[in-house]
């Protein structure tokens, strides 16, 4: 399975409401999210920064959370969205 | 570019690309004179002030009563909110947007400035339910 991260901030309401469904999706799919804070931490705050060119065309030109990120693939999904959403990008990643 | 000005007459100082014909304070027309940003500094220090959480409340609900949107009526969510965008205030110097990440060019990111310019993004343009991105602004219901 690919490296699969999350980005997402402390304060941020669609990742306090994506984070259950990520847990869930992890249980049920054994699959796993690295979840990187990027508010209250600049190392991960750079390593999304250093995505910017190819996850800000994705998300509306900016950069976002949560954002859903495959690093290899490039892959990107941003926001809030339903369960199924995020399953489906989830195994399609391989 | 943007530059500052201050009234000739009251004081008051003006920060855009140009400076107003009329002094919205004292109505007096072309009162305004080009300052350097040190001189705008020294002048504003005195009344320098900081913004607790219900002025800052108090503040968006004016700005809010007559636009077409409103100030989420989900306090828990709002409560949420203000706690990223008061940190982000302490930590990085301007009360940024928390459901969005600063790119570090000065300004690129005053674009995620809390209220940012929401009305044009996707998450509210032509949307009946249309909110912005953190869902601190959500449009009024008719």
């Amino acid at each position: 399975m690919s490296r699969l991260i999350m980005f997402h901030a402390r304060e941020c309401p669609h990742c306090r409401v994506m984070m259950p469904l990520v847990d869930q999706l992890e249980k049920e799919q054994k699959i796993r999210f690295e979840k990187l804070e990027i508010w209250h931490d600049e190392k991960n705050a750079d390593l999304m920064r250093s995505y910017r060119p190819v996850i800000a065309p994705k998300c509306g030109g900016q950069l976002r959370t949560p954002t859903f990120f495959n690093p290899e693939t490039s892959a990107v999904l941003c926001g809030e969205v339903p369960y199924d959403k995020l399953k489906e990008w989830a195994l399609s990643q391989g | 570019m943007k530059k500052f000005y201050r009234c000739f007459v009251c004081g008051d100082i003006h920060y855009g690309v140009k400076p107003p014909e009329v002094c919205p304070t004292c109505l007096v027309k072309n009162a305004y004179v080009e300052i350097s940003s040190a001189e705008a500094e020294r002048t504003m220090e005195p009344v320098m002030t900081t913004m607790t959480r219900d002025e800052f409340r108090r503040v968006i609900e004016r700005f809010a009563e007559k636009n077409e949107f409103q100030v989420n009526p989900d306090t828990a969510k709002v409560e949420m909110l203000f706690d990223g965008i008061f940190a982000n205030e302490q930590n990085h110097g301007f009360k940024y947007c928390p459901c969005r990440l600063r790119t570090k060019d000065f300004n690129e990111d005053l674009k995620l400035v809390c209220p940012c310019h929401f009305i044009v993004h996707e998450t509210y343009k032509g949307k009946t339910d249309g909110e912005c991105w953190c869902g601190l602004f959500v449009r009024r219901k008719k």
